[in-house]
């Protein structure tokens, strides 16, 4: 578990600013009743190549105002589906950012995240101590932590077994 | 120390009844609505999550209309799978596919109330703001707990206050108001705030403008604009929800906002505001794009498809034809709309034009059906959004304009100033 949230290693895909729900899934693909159908058609939009080459535990680096528009919890579904272990960006839409934790897909904010790291380098992300470092260079960006809302929902495992676990609580 | 619109909406609906802005809080939801993502989404998350029964039936809205009448063969599954749910769990507000468009239905069926906690799985919740409601949306797993517990937690937000006044002006409609707030704020200007409007203007407005402005607040990120209401709310009520009780809920005159924005628009009149592919803050004077030729022109949506939308468009294009060559696509947002549109002419008149008008749905708006653009192909639209790809083909692209606007453009066959026409 520890493991899970302090040492997560994969490759940067590094994207600018205000990257939408419609980039990341379009609204067309919302009828697919499968995700692993829609996962195929992750990112069509700015990066074609994105989801056959993405590999488990990926990093997603990006700019300010990740993931704003739609609600759709397809956005940080597709994204989970394609392995990548983490989204890093400056800033998240509110949505976004709710519905990834409640499907446990971790996010983290780190300013400047998308001008220091090179795409495709090696990254590696904590979350409990807030980090993104660059593997070959060494450096390590300090993040903001992750709230503890947001840390007991993600290692619940997502919303529904927080509200499971905090159903059983109550009795 | 005083409270603002949304924490005082919010406080009223905890335990303890308090709210106060950045605290996580859990409050109770008066009305949850959800649409296709019930069948798509949610129904797999509630077998998840073993739930049995719904925490109570009438305050939960169903709402068929993405893709109304179905387009294919999985929207049809999904509608199919939400009416079984509404059967089941005797869920008593559903709208099928002949209703039209949730944020638009929901008022007309008297589900809103001033003061109220309104979510719904739709990102463009934020519009019963209108109504003084604190409303919001949210997705798929979220709306799940809500069935079952009728709670959310929520993050109280910072409220944003803008105050405008003075007039609109001729075919200057709020749509190009809002497009030239979001303008000034950007995509993530309000993220996470309350945009909470004042003044004079807005107190002047219909319930549909007014509806315009909280719809598109969500494009600068904004969780939910509750507004003061004013007598044509007022007027709503009685009409529409003649029997629910309800009070104003108004801001405290020492309450804490996070900035200030005024707008005179005497002093610093208001332009036809158009705002250019991809984003909603794009927005500029209509003088800067105007001359862009155009494929096609869509009138409709949760932002601009209401009566006085299609009132606008068709003194526009009264007894004129549309440029050949155009596109004129009509989707008014309610069947309610559509007939009070029949009874009063204004079908014949945008059909006369050479306008097609098509039943209520999301449609066009989305991609989805009715309207879908191809590679190339240009659009001006009533709607929100200008993404890249959002109303079909990533090679297409999409101007966001005032109902005025979009007439006046499918007038001339390029992007035109309606004053002009
Ligand atoms: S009309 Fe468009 S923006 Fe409004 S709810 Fe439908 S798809 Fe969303």
């Amino acid at each position: 578990m520890v493991q899970r949230f302090s040492n997560i290693t994969g490759r940067a895909w590094v994207f600018g600013n205000n990257i939408n729900t419609d980039q990341i899934i379009q609204g067309q693909y919302l009828r697919l009743l499968d995700y692993s159908e829609m996962a195929k058609h992750t990112f069509e939009i700015p990066r074609p190549l994105f989801a056959s080459r993405v590999k488990k535990n990926d990093i997603v680096v990006a700019g300010h105002n990740f993931g704003g528009g739609s609600s759709r919890e397809e956005a940080p579904k597709v994204l989970l589906h394609s392995g990548v272990g983490c989204v890093v960006a400056e800033s998240f839409a509110r949505i976004f950012y709710r519905n990834s934790f409640n499907i446990g897909l971790p996010l983290l904010i780190v300013q400047n995240g998308s001008k220091l790291v090179k795409d495709g380098e090696t990254v590696t992300v904590n979350l409990l101590e807030g980090t993104l470092t660059i593997k070959e260079k060494g450096d390590v960006i300090h993040g903001k932590p992750l709230p503890n809302r947001m840390l007991e929902i993600l290692k619940a495992g997502g919303a529904v077994p927080w509200y499971k676990q905090r159903a059983g609580h109550k009795g | 120390m005083g409270q603002t619109i949304a924490e005082k909406i919010l406080a009223s609906h905890t335990e303890d009844g308090k709210a106060s802005a950045g605290e996580i809080i859990e409050a109770r939801v008066d009305l949850l609505m959800v649409h296709e993502v019930l069948g798509s989404r949610i129904l797999p998350i509630l077998d998840e999550m073993g739930f049995k029964k719904v925490w109570n039936p009438n305050r939960v809205l169903v709402v068929n209309d993405h893709w109304a009448p179905a387009s294919d063969i999985n929207s049809a599954e999904i509608h199919r799978r939400n009416r079984n749910f509404v059967k089941e769990q005797g869920i008593t507000n559903f709208c099928d596919v002949d209703c039209g468009i949730s944020h638009q239905v929901l008022p007309e069926m008297g589900l809103v109330v001033p003061g109220a906690t309104i979510i719904g799985s739709d990102s463009h919740s934020t519009t019963y703001g209108a109504f003084n409601a604190f409303s919001t949306g949210l997705a798929a797993t979220d709306s799940a707990l809500i069935l079952a517990t009728g709670v959310c937690w929520f993050r109280v937000p910072e409220s944003l206050r803008i105050e405008i006044s003075g007039e609109l002006g001729e075919r200057v409609m709020s749509k190009d108001l809002i497009l030239k707030i979001i303008n000034q704020l950007g995509p993530d200007g309000a993220n996470y705030q309350s945009m909470e409007f004042h003044g004079p203007t807005i107190d002047a407005m219909s319930v549909g403008e007014r509806m315009t402005m909280c719809n598109m607040t969500v494009e600068a990120g904004a969780k939910c604009a509750p507004m003061p209401i004013n007598q044509d709310v007022r007027f709503w009520m009685e009409d529409f929800a003649p029997k629910k009780k309800w009070k104003e809920v108004t801001n405290d005159s020492d309450a804490e906002y996070v900035d200030t924005l005024q707008f005179d628009l005497n002093e610093d009149p208001l332009e036809p505001t158009v705002a250019p592919p991809e984003l909603p803050t794009n927005g500029k004077p209509v003088a800067e794009v105007e001359g862009v030729p155009i494929d096609q022109a869509f009138i409709g949506s949760c932002t601009n498809g209401r009566i006085g939308d299609l009132i606008i468009a068709a003194e526009i294009l009264k007894g004129r034809k549309i440029h050949k060559g155009v596109r004129l696509i009509v989707t008014p947002a309610s069947k309610a709309t559509y007939m009070e549109a029949l009874e009063r002419g204004i079908i014949k008149i945008l059909m006369e034009s050479g306008g097609i008008v098509t039943n209520s749905t999301c449609g066009a708006c989305v991609g989805g059906h009715l309207g879908v653009l191809g590679p190339g192909d240009v659009c001006i639209s009533s709607t929100n959004r200008n993404f890249r790809g959002r109303m079909g083909h990533q090679d297409s692209r999409i101007y966001l304009a005032s109902p005025a606007t979009v007439a006046a453009s499918a007038l001339k066959g390029v992007i035109t100033d309606p004053r002009s026409v």
